[in-house]
């Protein structure tokens, strides 16, 4: 089976198939020798032979968190914490020819990230912004969050205003 | 005292019940509409409820709690920290209503909680306090008057809320011509925060420490103040690392201040559990700041390092009992600890709040961790109130010791589904500046000041910087998660099939 997977900036391609007991991951060209056990829904266990070496095994135990969209993750392992989006092969590259960093075209629709209360609107229809500009400041757990523009642009669709109640997704305005 | 209530929620709630336990008395939760399957409720032996969600309707609720006490039949509230925790109407109407008050008299709190009084109440003890007004500045002064009052303490200062903590209501003012804007946005703040719009004014101490001392009072007179603990790690004037002993306190240094803390406690009638803040300069003098009238959420690094349980000894004071505890022994640390609060908040996301479900949940574990929680998998960590979810908690022999256990526990801490601090951590238990103990109160802001404060979506900040070899481990993994995935009923996971329908209408778009 081949996957897409994007981590950080980065997009790969990643093919696994089952020989015996074992899994052959191959990334890049290097085929890595998986014995994988599976401790329950979320967590694996996983002895590792890098680059198919016939050395010792790394154990690695990875466990997943699945994120709102089906493919996104995290992918807690060794101490650390890596966002990762997984997709059947194909699926990225028809869209996202330089891979999931380049995804800064097209409109920003910011959105709330969680229930809040819009407490400030910084900018208004027409105005231009700069990348990491100030858009919307909403409160929630009792911290004032600011939201940024991803880049410049030229904002439309303000469609809050102080003080109003917003749940979590709501659209509070585009920059294009 | 048969059975306590406990006047909060979380991880201080469950630390409250643990100690009631231990002393085999019953205990009551309370909780808001979110918070029915909270861990304190889950973990108490009964549960009230106070009202709807939002703190100022359940949680802030004098009333309800004290009714709530009283249906139970408890004989002693204790208050944690936050919520009414130093509120001196609430401590008095405990009072009122025949239970006993599991902290501070509200004369006490309400003296302490006036950032003025309690000044007055310092220099009176004969303990220094930074320059400042020595009265409050209300409402009504005049921007003339203020100035004529700065001019006098001299700038960089400070504008603080009379009624302020927390962080809120507080401004630096450089110069003259930005105090009348500062003036207006901290009065406006203190207004909507405590409903008091009265400031003062402090001279600024330009790299000071934050070093507050740990006390305990009886009603027998007897009041002993702990070593130190240094809480000088902080974001938005929030304490983020804490740990005791402090590397910049002599044993000498140690006794003067430890000193004062007792005597500026002695001089109030102070009883039970309180805190002392102190600033100190580089230049090794100490300032009074303010008395915190409660248990502080970092009491745990006291604990560890002096064996004493605080919660046991409030309770315990409470009830009439003597304190018996060696005041030299509590003097002398038997370990180093460090205190790490674990934020539902994503530091690769400029600390955006992250509430959500649990959806896993691996806590530290071994020799010298201890986790102080209101966490459990498979729990919702709700928007309403402050997003600590827990306190990691590391002890060893020396500071290095302490650290190297610090980070072990953090690599081990595995919170998923939500997104937490705990890679905000192992970045600074990582810095060299962390680890020589070079900093003060201005570490975080300007170590963030460079890279990560901005917002903006991004998954690897420098925070968080994920090397190659664990890029290709968790692509490898993510490979390995979806080839192996248990089959439901028989059915393959329709989980493939969604992403062919996300690919294609991305593909579409």
């Amino acid at each position: 089976m081949i996957f897409e997977i994007a981590i950080g900036d980065r997009l790969r391609t990643v093919g696994i198939v089952r020989k015996g007991g074992l899994l052959h991951v191959d990334l890049d060209g290097r085929t890595h020798i998986v014995d994988a056990r599976r401790v329950s829904d979320s967590i694996v266990s996983m002895l590792v032979q890098l680059d198919g070496a016939a050395g010792p095994s790394r154990s690695v135990d990875a466990a997943f968190a699945s994120q709102q969209v089906a493919g996104d993750f995290d992918v807690h392992l060794e101490g650390k914490t890596i966002p990762v989006q997984i997709r059947p092969a194909g699926s990225f590259g028809r869209q996202k020819k330089a891979g999931p960093g380049a995804a800064a075209s097209g409109p920003q629709r910011v959105t709330s990230p969680m229930p809040g209360k819009v407490v400030r609107v910084l900018v208004k229809p027409g105005d231009h912004v700069k990348a990491r500009q100030g858009l919307v400041v909403v409160e929630a757990m009792k911290m004032e969050n600011e939201l940024r523009a991803a880049r410049d642009g030229r904002v439309r669709d303000v469609a809050v205003a102080e003080g109003q109640s917003v749940d979590a997704g709501a659209s509070l305005l585009v920059v294009e | 005292m048969k059975k306590i209530l406990i006047a909060n929620r979380g991880e201080i709630a469950v630390r409250v019940i643990r100690a009631c336990r231990d002393m085999g008395i019953a205990t009551a939760a309370v909780y808001s509409e979110c918070d029915r399957a909270a861990l304190h409720v889950r973990f108490a032996d009964e549960a009230w409820p106070v009202g709807p969600s939002a703190p100022r309707e359940s949680y802030l609720r004098i009333d309800a709690i004290v009714d709530a006490a009283r249906k139970a039949g408890a004989d002693g509230v204790h208050p944690g920290y936050g919520f009414l925790a130093e509120n001196e109407d609430f401590a008095a109407a405990c009072r009122d209503a025949g239970l006993t008050f599991i902290g501070p008299t509200p004369e006490a709190i309400a003296l302490m909680g006036s950032k003025t009084a309690a000044r007055q109440a310092a220099i009176k003890a004969g303990v220094p306090v930074v320059p400042g007004t020595d009265e409050p500045l209300s409402d009504r002064a005049t921007d003339d008057e203020v100035r004529k009052v700065a001019e006098r303490i001299g700038y960089p200062l400070m504008l603080k809320a009379v009624a302020g903590g927390g962080g809120k209501g507080m401004r630096m003012v450089a110069a003259p011509a930005d105090l009348p804007g500062a003036l207006r946005a901290a009065r406006s703040e203190a207004q909507s925060a405590f409903g008091d719009g009265a400031v003062y004014l402090e001279r600024r101490i330009m790299s000071p420490r934050h070093i507050e001392v740990q006390l305990l009072g009886d009603h027998h007179g007897t009041v002993v103040p702990f070593v130190e603990r240094e809480c000088s790690i902080q974001r938005r004037h929030q304490k983020v690392v804490e740990e005791s002993p402090s590397l910049a306190v002599s044993p000498e240094l140690r006794r003067r201040m430890t000193d004062a803390a007792a005597s500026v406690a002695k001089a109030v009638g102070y009883t039970n559990a309180g805190t002392i803040e102190f600033l100190l300069d580089e230049d090794g003098s100490f300032y009074f700041l303010e008395m915190n009238t409660r248990l502080q959420v970092e009491h745990p690094i006291t604990e560890m390092v002096t064996g004493v349980d605080l919660v046991r000894w409030q309770i315990r004071i409470a009830r009439g009992e003597r304190l018996d505890l060696n005041p030299q022994e509590l003097l002398h640390p038997k370990a180093h600890a460090i205190e790490c609060r674990i934020y539902a908040e994503d530091p690769d996301n400029g600390f955006m709040p992250s509430p959500g479900r649990i959806q896993g949940l691996r806590v530290p574990q071994g020799p010298g961790v201890r986790d102080d929680s209101g966490a459990y998998e498979g729990g919702e960590v709700p928007i309403f109130y402050d997003p600590m979810i827990s306190k990691l908690i590391t002890w060893g022999d020396t500071r290095e010791h302490a650290m190297q256990r610090m980070r072990r526990a953090l690599a081990e801490y595995q919170v998923r589904g939500i997104r937490t601090t705990i890679p905000f951590f192992q970045w600074i238990l990582e810095d060299s500046d962390f680890i020589a103990g070079r900093f003060d109160t201005g570490f975080i802001d300007r170590k963030l000041g460079g890279n990560a404060a901005g917002g903006g979506r991004k998954e690897h900040s420098p925070l968080q910087p994920i090397d190659a070899s664990h890029e290709d481990l968790a692509a490898i993994a993510a490979a390995v998660h979806i080839f192996t995935k248990p089959v439901a009923n028989g059915v393959a996971a329709p989980a493939v099939s969604r992403w062919r329908d996300a690919g294609r209408t991305e593909a579409m778009r």
